[in-house]
C-alpha cells in the first residue's frame, strides 16, 4: 500500500430517546479528548434531522464546540445533507469553523434520502441532485471569489460577498459521500475525494472503485491522495467475542437505518440492511481480535486503496466504558500491527 | 431590590484586511474576561454577506465560545429567522442549549437586507409570514414529541426534534424589533421585546407604550427580564471616552446607514447618517464611569430595562481599548448602577 493509513473517529452522537443528553454530551467530549490524546487524526460528525426515535447533537454546533476539546484533530462534516441547505449559509458557517479551528475543516457532503428531512426544508427527493450540484458550485465560488452572482433553483446570489473566507487555501478539502454509482461519478467530478460509505460490503466497493476510477479518467483528474472510507469497528479478544459484544448496539443501529430507508440509496445486490446480524456484518464491518482487525484494515488498503479510515466505535446504547476501551484497543493493539503489515 | 444585569455583545466584525485568526484569539480573551468580570451574558449577532466587514457565523461561534465562558448565558441576538427552516433552527439551538447546560437565549428578528433574502430564496415581502410560522414551528418542535404542520416554505410531517432544549419548556425567546408592528409581534410571540441599539431612548420610551398596550391586549404580564442593546464605551474621563470611541462608532453607523438599517426604524428617528454629535445623543452610553453609571440608571428608570447588552468594540478598535473599557464598566460602573437603582 502506497500511503500510511490515517485514522479518524466517526461520532453520530446518537442516544436512545430517554437518555440524559447532558450526560451524553460530557461523554462525547471525553471521547474527543481521548481520541485526540491517542493520536487519531480526524473527528467526523454526521448529520440527521428529525432523527426520532434517536436523540443526537446537530453537526455544526457540535463541531463548533468539540474543536475546543480536540485541538489536534481535523474536523469532518460526515456528511452534510447538502441538498437541504442554502449555499450562503453553509459557506459562511463552514468558513467560520475552518477559521476558528485553525484550518482543520474537511467538508463532507452527500445527498440525503429521508422524506421527513426534504419536507422539513421545503424540498423534495426529486430536486436533490440539482440542488446538491448547484449548492456545491455556489459554495466553492463563495469560498474562492470576491463577489459572486449566480441564480440557482432555490437561491439567488446577487453580488454576494462572503463575510469570511476559509483559512485553508483555496478551500477546505471536499469529500462527497456516495452510495449509488451515479453519485460516485459526481464525487469524481466535483470533489477532492469519494468518501466511501460504511454501509456497503467490500466486494460492492471494489466494483465501485472501478466506476470511480473511470469517472476520474473521464474528468481528467488524478487518483486522489486521500481515499477515505467510513467503517464500523470493534476490537475484542476474538472475532466471536467482538461479534457478541457489538451485537446489541450495532444490530439496533442498522435496524434504524433500514427503517429510515438508507438501503434504498444503495446499489442493487447490496441494498438490504434488514439482513440477520450475522449476515449483515459479513465483509461490511471490521470486527475481531487485534490481528483480525489489523488484517481487515490492511485489506481495505490493499483491495480498495483506502488510506483514511473513519471508524465508528460507538452505536446507540453502548456504554461509555466500552466505547473508550474499543477506541484505546484499536490504537494500542491494532494500529502498530497495521503499520508492521504494510 | 431590583437587579440589573450586563451582557457583552460580540459583533465579531472586523475590517476586510484584518488577520481574522488574531481577532478570533482576542474575542476568546474578551469572553474569558467578561466571564471573570461578572458579566451575565454574551451576545453574538448574525449577518450574511457582510462585506466590507469580516464576521464569524453565529451558531459555530456561540458553540465555540461557550467553552471559554462557562458562566455566561449565550444570546443569539438575533437570528434572522425569516431566512431559515424551523427544523434546522430548532434542532441546532436545542443542541446548543444542551451543550451549554441550559444557557441559550433565542433572539429572533426579521432582517432587512436584500442580499440575505435573495440568497435564502425568499423576499422581503414574505418575511413577516415566515417569521411567524417559523417561530410557531420551532416552539412546537421544542415542546411536542411529533409535529405535523404545513408552512408556506416547509412541511413538518410527523417531524421530531428528539433532543429537546435543556431549559424547560424552552430557552427564553427575545424578539428584536424596530418598527411599531414588530413590537406588537414581540408582545404576541416572544417572552420579551429585545430593545434595539439603534433608536434613541426617547423613541424607546414611546414604543414601550405600544409594547405595554399590546401585552395587555394579549393578556400577557410585563416580562420580568427586559433587555436592551446599546453601544457602550467607558474611559477615565468623558472626553477620553468620546475621543477613543467616536472614530470607530461613526464608521460602524455609516455601514448601517449604507445597509439601510434606518429604513427599518420608526419615523422621527430613522436617520443613522447624521453627524456623530447628534447621532450619539440619548442613543449611546459613552463617558466616564460616573457618567455612564448615571446614563444606565436613567435608562433603567425611563424604560425598565434590566439587562443591558453592551456592544463595546467596533471595527478597527484595538483589543486593549476594548478590554480597558470592559474592566471599567464591570469594576466601576456595575457597582455604581446597582447602588443608584
Amino acid at each position: 500500500m502506497a500511503k500510511k493509513m490515517k485514522y479518524g473517529i466517526g461520532v453520530r452522537t446518537q442516544y436512545p430517546a430517554d437518555a440524559d443528553m447532558s450526560v451524553a454530551f460530557a461523554e462525547q467530549m471525553e471521547q474527543a479528548r481521548v481520541a485526540d490524546a491517542l493520536g487519531y487524526d480526524i473527528l467526523m460528525k454526521s448529520s440527521h434531522l428529525a432523527g426520532y426515535p434517536l436523540q443526537e447533537f446537530q453537526q455544526l454546533p457540535y463541531l463548533g464546540r468539540v474543536m475546543a476539546e480536540a485541538p489536534n484533530m481535523r474536523l469532518l462534516t460526515g456528511v452534510t445533507l447538502l441538498s437541504l441547505h442554502k449555499p450562503l449559509d453553509m459557506a459562511e458557517q463552514l468558513a467560520s469553523i475552518d477559521v476558528m479551528s485553525g484550518g482543520r475543516l474537511t467538508f463532507g457532503c452527500g445527498l440525503g434520502y429521508r422524506e421527513v428531512e426534504f419536507k422539513g426544508f421545503g424540498t423534495t427527493q426529486k430536486d436533490r441532485v440539482p440542488r446538491f450540484e448547484e449548492n456545491l458550485e455556489a459554495i466553492k465560488r463563495l469560498w474562492t471569489e470576491d463577489e459572486v452572482s449566480m441564480v440557482g433553483s432555490h437561491f439567488e446570489l446577487d453580488k454576494t460577498r462572503l463575510s469570511l473566507k476559509p483559512l485553508q487555501k483555496p478551500m477546505p478539502p471536499i469529500w462527497i459521500g456516495a452510495n449509488a454509482d451515479a453519485a460516485i461519478v459526481r464525487a469524481a467530478k466535483m470533489a477532492d475525494a469519494w468518501f466511501i460509505n460504511p454501509h456497503q460490503r467490500m466486494d460492492t466497493i471494489e466494483k465501485q472503485i472501478d466506476v470511480y476510477k473511470r469517472a476520474l479518467d473521464e474528468a481528467g483528474k488524478p487518483f486522489p491522495d486521500e481515499v477515505p472510507a467510513a467503517r464500523e469497528v470493534f476490537v475484542a479478544n476474538s472475532r466471536d467475542e467482538a461479534i457478541r459484544l457489538a451485537k446489541p448496539y450495532l444490530e439496533a443501529k442498522y435496524k434504524i437505518y433500514h427503517q429510515w430507508g438508507q438501503d434504498k440509496a444503495m446499489p442493487e445486490g447490496d441494498n438490504d440492511l434488514d439482513l440477520a446480524y450475522e449476515e449483515l456484518l459479513e465483509d461490511r464491518f471490521i470486527l475481531g481480535s487485534p490481528d483480525e482487525v489489523a488484517e481487515q484494515v490492511i485489506a481495505h488498503g490493499n483491495r480498495l486503496g483506502v488510506n483514511v479510515l473513519i471508524l465508528g466505535f460507538h452505536w446507540v446504547g453502548m456504554p461509555q466504558s466500552l466505547v473508550l476501551e474499543n477506541l484505546t484497543r484499536f490504537k494500542e493493539d491494532v494500529m502498530p500491527k497495521v503499520e508492521q503489515g504494510l | 431590590m431590583t437587579d440589573i444585569q450586563f451582557g457583552l455583545m460580540t459583533r465579531g466584525q472586523f475590517d476586510a484586511d484584518d488577520d481574522i485568526r488574531v481577532r478570533f484569539t482576542e474575542l476568546m480573551e474578551q469572553a474569558r474576561t467578561a466571564d471573570k468580570l461578572g458579566f451575565a451574558s454574551l451576545t453574538k449577532g448574525s449577518h450574511y454577506s457582510g462585506y466590507p466587514l469580516q464576521d464569524f457565523q453565529q451558531i459555530p461561534y456561540l458553540s465555540r465560545v461557550m467553552a471559554e465562558a462557562p458562566n455566561l448565558r449565550l444570546n443569539a441576538g438575533i437570528v434572522l429567522l425569516s431566512l431559515h427552516k424551523p427544523q434546522d433552527t430548532a434542532e441546532q439551538f436545542a443542541t446548543m442549549d444542551v451543550m451549554s447546560n441550559g444557557r441559550i437565549i433565542f433572539g429572533a428578528a426579521l432582517g432587512y437586507r436584500e442580499v440575505e433574502f435573495k440568497a435564502f430564496g425568499t423576499t422581503q415581502k414574505e418575511r413577516v409570514q415566515r417569521f411567524e410560522e417559523n417561530l410557531v414551528a420551532i416552539k412546537r418542535l421544542w415542546t411536542e414529541e411529533k409535529v405535523s404542520m404545513v408552512g408556506s416554505h416547509f412541511e413538518l410531517m410527523d417531524a421530531s426534534c428528539p433532543t429537546k432544549p435543556l431549559q424547560d419548556p424552552h430557552p427564553p425567546i427575545w424578539i428584536g424589533a424596530n418598527a411599531d408592528p414588530a413590537i406588537r409581534r414581540a408582545a404576541k410571540l416572544g417572552d420579551c421585546w429585545y430593545m434595539n441599539p439603534h433608536v434613541r431612548i426617547d423613541t424607546i420610551e414611546r414604543q414601550l407604550d405600544i409594547y405595554k398596550s399590546a401585552l395587555e391586549e394579549y393578556g400577557k404580564p410585563f416580562p420580568t427580564e427586559l433587555p436592551i442593546r446599546r453601544e457602550v464605551f467607558v474611559a477615565r474621563t468623558t472626553e477620553e471616552a468620546f475621543r477613543i470611541a467616536e472614530p470607530y462608532l461613526s464608521i460602524k453607523y455609516k455601514v448601517y446607514h449604507e445597509w439601510g438599517q434606518d429604513k427599518a426604524m420608526p419615523d422621527g428617528d430613522n436617520d443613522l447618517g447624521q453627524a456623530f454629535a447628534e447621532l450619539q445623543r440619548d442613543r449611546f452610553l459613552i463617558g466616564s464611569p460616573d457618567d455612564v453609571a448615571e446614563q444606565v440608571a436613567s435608562l433603567h428608570k425611563r424604560t425598565g430595562a434590566n439587562h443591558i447588552i453592551a456592544s463595546m468594540q467596533w471595527p478597527g478598535m484595538p483589543q486593549n481599548q476594548t478590554l480597558d473599557s470592559m474592566h471599567l464598566l464591570a469594576e466601576e460602573v456595575f457597582p455604581r448602577v446597582r447602588q443608584a437603582i
